[in-house]
């Protein structure tokens, strides 16, 4: 308990760390300041018509599929669906049908879309009487608003891991590595110290930024916390390693910058392009994914798959502990 | 004069060298190759939704050939639980009924309507299309773009940054002051260094990953490239010199990147639009870069003018940093 008063102290005087732990939180207040970003309409097909053009019911059949975007003339029409970021399709009356216009750069989506839509505008009446039956999803969630806040908790969860391996990595330079394997404290100790302060604060960063993000009560709060608590335990696990492993604070901050990387980049990639097979099971390699599935489930009520992403997390936890004490043996003899 | 700037010039490449700085340029210059032909480009396929059409009693004659046939109701939805954007159609009670998971209404009413759209034949009429590109060739454009934009304001930036920081703390800096040579060519020396490893990658990143049409925009991306390079090049000498040490910097870069570099990324590339984006100055480089890439049209003269002067207001900041730098004893 003495050593974590130390290692507490020394923390309090870095700025830097203190820092570091506030920035979730400034990310999750800009955030929610700022209202949520509107991602929903990615998914969506995105017209353009030129005006006076088309009806107005035709329009209004349009936006019926996605956003409609009005332009003067047929430059500013060209320039619309032309441009590389975008996959607009161009819409204009032919005849009593209508034409469609892409650039041809788009996924295969939508230039399917943009060729099957003059034939679904020539069968709208008997389209709008057929039954449709829509299921719910059993565990994917509809939208990505949620995404945002999620990835801001994660990247709180996983301070610990960039703090704890500058804390190392500090130590290191200015020498105090080498005066604390001359005092009297096991490596267990040393560990479970940097642990215990990484932990600590991450777990305080993320409690903050959870409430900003989110509105959870009860059950739900707690299983909130036991997430919190994993994923931060696990971050200032992996500070210990690229504290090890790195020899100065440059090749610390590289393996930060690919660490910290790799855990937002997986399960945001993994939730917008919805990878399924090998592939997704490798993505469970990293402890972020099931951290950021959990707290996606979670906010939406999902608590069988929370639980199940609980477990994998704990797994990790294990997994990680047991590489560590591993190599620490290994590193002894 | 030439020869005191090429010793600096050879002092700054054997500093950079030998902080490995061009071997993690080298490493990062492979890794994105491998991520743009192995990963990337295969990530994009996504098709139209499938259609899945259930009709025991043959109802429906004339149907695309885009549509499977199942066998069963079981198999119809077993069908759609495995892919959840596919479309049913029921025929077995003689109405056509279409079944599908929830998303977001629009597409779900795209969905269905599409579905029911393949039971008459011949509905897919060729668009006109009026772009350059085929989708490969706008992906590899575009993800280049990103990681070349991420490398010069992201990478690169903490690269240069380590390195000063370094000659901070061994004193060179200071050293600078009693050396019988123009201040000024400290900092171009080190501009020239950072410029010249910038434009070459940016080079074989282009040439290796967007392909034959690479050759062709070369010269748009190489100056976009050298504007932003010396941009990032002058703050990071400027963010070294004023603060105290690496680790302070380390903060900085971050919210920068997570400030700067997010907006832009988002305003760029998707429909998501923020109405305050004009202001970024980052968004005006990555368009910049991003229009060299497109072959659109180049930008306005009034861009040319604000990066001169951007880069020139820099360069005076910086060299009054570095003058303080110099006057201040340990």
């Amino acid at each position: 308990m003495h050593g974590i008063a130390y290692q507490l102290k020394s923390v309090l005087k870095d700025k830097f760390c203190l820092m570091t732990f506030l920035l979730p939180l400034a990310v999750a207040a800009a955030l929610h300041f700022a209202g949520s970003i509107d991602l929903s309409s990615l998914g969506e097909l995105h017209f353009a018509v030129l005006e006076k053009d088309l009806s107005r019911q035709t329009t209004d059949w349009l936006k019926r599929y996605g956003l409609v975007t009005a332009c003067e003339n047929r430059t500013e029409l060209t320039a619309t669906i032309a441009e590389p970021s975008t996959n607009v399709i161009g819409v204009m009356a032919d005849g009593p049908g209508i034409r469609t216009i892409i650039a041809g750069d788009e996924l295969d989506i939508f230039q399917q879309a943009a060729g099957t839509l003059p034939a679904l505008y020539a069968q709208r009446d008997a389209a709008a009487a057929a039954s449709v039956q829509t299921l719910e999803r059993p565990d994917i969630l509809a939208g990505f608003s949620d995404i945002f806040p999620s990835a801001v908790l994660l990247m709180a969860m996983f301070m610990g891991c960039t703090f704890n391996a500058m804390n190392i990595l500090s130590e290191k330079e200015d020498g105090v590595a080498l005066i604390n394997e001359i005092l009297p404290i096991t490596p267990g100790q040393y560990i479970f110290q940097k642990i215990a302060v990484g932990f600590l604060f991450g777990c305080l960063s993320s409690v903050a930024t959870a409430c900003i993000c989110f509105r959870l009560s009860g059950r739900r709060a707690g299983l909130m916390l036991a997430f919190v608590l994993l994923a931060s335990f696990v971050a200032a696990l992996m500070g210990l390693f690229i504290g090890r492993l790195s020899r100065g604070l440059m090749d610390g901050v590289v393996y930060i910058k690919i660490v910290l990387l790799l855990f937002l980049a997986v399960p945001i990639l993994y939730t917008l392009t919805g990878v399924n097979g090998p592939l997704a099971a490798l993505c469970y390699l990293t402890p972020s994914q099931p951290a950021f599935a959990g707290i996606r489930a979670l906010n939406a009520g999902n608590t069988g798959v929370c639980v199940r992403e609980l477990v994998i997390l704990a797994s990790h936890c294990a997994a990680w502990v047991s590489l560590y004490v591993v190599l620490s043996i290994r590193r002894k003899k | 004069m030439w020869k005191y700037f090429s010793a600096l010039f050879k002092k700054d490449c054997r500093l950079l060298a030998s902080g490995k700085f061009f071997l993690l340029t080298a490493g990062f210059l492979a890794l994105y190759t491998a991520y743009i032909n192995f990963g990337y480009i295969r990530f994009l396929k996504m098709p139209i939704y499938n259609v899945y059409l259930y009709d025991p009693t043959g109802t429906q004659t004339e149907t695309s050939s885009q549509i499977k046939t199942v066998t069963s109701r079981k198999a119809l939805d077993a069908a759609l639980k495995t892919d959840d954007n596919g479309v049913g159609l029921d025929a077995s009670s003689g109405e056509i009924k279409v079944l599908l998971y929830r998303g977001a209404p629009p597409v779900d009413r795209h969905r269905a309507d599409y579905a029911l759209s393949l039971l008459q034949p011949a509905a897919f009429v060729s668009p006109e299309k009026i772009g350059a590109f085929a989708p490969e060739e706008k992906a590899r454009r575009e993800i280049t773009c990103e990681l070349l934009f991420f490398e010069l304001s992201a990478v690169g930036f903490l690269g240069i940054a380590a390195v000063l920081f370094k000659e901070k703390g061994m004193g060179v800096i200071r050293v600078h002051a009693v050396l019988p040579f123009s201040k000024n060519l400290f900092l171009a020396s080190k501009l020239a260094v950072f410029l010249l490893c910038d434009l070459c990658f940016a080079a074989l990143l282009t040439l290796f990953n967007v392909g034959a049409g690479g050759i062709a925009i070369l010269p748009a991306v190489l100056l976009q490239t050298a504007i932003l390079s010396l941009v990032m090049a002058l703050a990071g000498l400027g963010f070294s010199l004023l603060l105290k040490d690496f680790r302070t910097f380390t903060l900085v870069y971050l919210l920068l990147a997570v400030f700067a570099a997010t907006p832009v990324f988002l305003s760029a590339n998707t429909s998501v639009k923020f109405g305050w984006i004009d202001f970024h100055p980052f968004y005006h480089f990555f368009m910049g870069l991003k229009n060299a890439y497109f072959q659109t049209p180049a930008a306005r003269p009034l861009y040319y003018i604000c990066s001169v002067g951007a880069i020139g207001l820099l360069f005076l900041g910086v060299q009054f940093a570095f003058h303080r730098e110099m006057g201040k004893e340990a």
